[in-house]
């Protein structure tokens, strides 16, 4: 009778254990952060191709680029990596952009690579605003770019800030997540569109590629 | 179905339906500043604007329009706007997309952007911008849920307007040819004794097809 009793006992903390340990471990994944790896695909740009060939390098830092939204508090909130699908838009756009573009691992690779320059672009800032703090009723993202076009050697060419901007409407969106997805995704095809019309007009660009176009003719 | 089976079965439904369904008042205005007309191997591709800070055209209605002007006796082929817009990248975005028929004649200089235009067969551009606004909301409904069952009292109403205008940009002549506008207002009501009934005015559904409709008759130059 004893021993029943005892038993009895272990089993019930048993479960008090285990039901206390869900609770903690339920609590423990609503307090942590969301993450998110931005995924979108990007249209190939009708635009005249540039008659030269790019060298592209893209940083550990962009290609890993990750930015995380803090709660009012400072906890982690939303960890989204874009790094990723950078590289997947200017794998599309400077392809439709330049005659031939040539992936750099390292700037250390350009001299050998026999190109007329390497393009290096670099994020600078990012910001999220979301509708629960912003009470507007859209997502919106702000990207702001360094982009650097050096020589074979490394030698300054042009360097100039591209900034884009993406939003999305809450309507029909299921998630958060969803949401701060396709205004990544919104803000990165405003940046491709910018990028891909804008490129020739930078001065320092125009003039490097009016000396190229000497260069070739003179050929 | 015989009348009789109609009238058991799908007339109570019918009814229902248009009972729950508010009265939706629609305005069309046509303004004409040039000829139209379109050949059978000819198309328009209808596109939202998407300039502006406050507001933007909603896709969904774009399409709705779209959709409609594609179908029935005068049906024109349409270009799907997603697919325009992806295929003249980075032409038609909202920063670079052309504000004025100026714009797209020096667009069309670009022998890549006239191709793919040309490709398509579009003869007009459509340019569709508005935006549904909800006002006037009033009343409230509290609902309870008890051990003996749960319900709700109350009432609630609000107003919709739908306004878009549509401007038709003939491809040919780089001319604004015409302006279609529509204004749909609608009231809503949602009473509740026990079980909230919504009786929902169809507003943008209704702006969607008046301007459809007519858009269809403008291109067509009927």
């Amino acid at each position: 009778m004893f021993a029943v009793t005892g038993n009895r006992k272990t089993s019930g903390t048993r479960s008090w254990r285990a039901l206390l340990l869900v609770g903690v471990l339920a609590l423990l994944s609503a307090c942590g952060a969301s993450s998110l790896v931005v995924e979108g695909s990007y249209p190939t740009p009708a635009v005249r191709k540039i008659p030269l060939s790019l060298g592209l390098y893209l940083s550990e830092d962009l290609r890993n680029f990750l930015y995380i939204e803090y709660t009012e508090t400072g906890a982690e909130e939303y960890r989204v990596s874009s790094g990723q699908t950078h590289v997947q838009m200017f794998s599309t756009l400077l392809p439709a952009m330049f005659e031939q573009v040539q992936v750099l691992e390292s700037m250390d690779a350009a001299p050998g690579a026999g190109v007329d320059a390497v393009f290096a672009p670099s994020i600078e800032e990012f910001q999220l605003a979301l509708p629960q703090k912003t009470r507007l009723d859209s997502y919106e993202v702000w990207v702001k770019y360094n982009m650097r076009l050096l020589g074979p050697d490394g030698a300054y060419i042009a360097d100039w800030v591209l900034t884009s901007y993406g939003k999305t409407s809450m309507e029909g969106l299921l998630s958060v997540e969803g949401g701060i997805n396709e205004a990544t995704v919104s803000a990165l095809r405003d940046l491709a569109s910018n990028f891909a019309l804008s490129f020739g007009a930078v001065p320092e660009v125009r003039d490097w590629l009016a000396s190229r176009q000497n260069v070739v003719s003179n050929q | 179905m015989t009348t009789s089976k109609f009238v058991r079965q799908g007339f109570p439904l019918w009814l229902l339906a248009v009972l729950l369904t508010a009265c939706t008042t629609t305005t069309v205005d046509e303004f004409r500043q040039g000829e139209t007309g379109i050949e059978s191997h000819e198309a328009i591709v209808i596109l939202g604007r998407r300039q502006g800070s406050t507001y933007e055209t909603r896709e969904e209605f774009v399409n709705c329009v779209g959709e409609r002007v594609s179908r029935g006796s005068g049906a024109i082929r349409v270009i799907p706007e997603k697919e325009f817009v992806d295929s003249l990248f980075p032409w038609f975005e909202p920063r670079t997309a052309p504000l004025r028929t100026s714009d797209l004649q020096a667009l069309m200089e670009e022998q890549v952007v006239a191709d793919k235009i040309e490709e398509y067969g579009v003869r007009y551009i459509v340019w569709v911008d508005g935006q549904t606004e909800t006002t006037n909301r009033t009343g409230s409904i509290s609902c309870a849920v008890g051990p003996g069952g749960g319900g709700c009292f109350g009432f609630g109403s609000w107003e919709d307007d739908a306004n878009f205008d549509a401007r038709v940009w003939d491809v040919s002549s780089f001319a604004n040819v015409g302006t279609i506008s529509t204004d749909a207002t609608g009231q809503s009501y949602v009473p509740a004794v026990v079980v909230p009934i919504p009786l929902i005015a169809r507003v943008e559904a209704n702006a969607c097809s008046s301007l459809a409709t007519q858009l269809q008759q403008f291109v067509n130059g009927d």
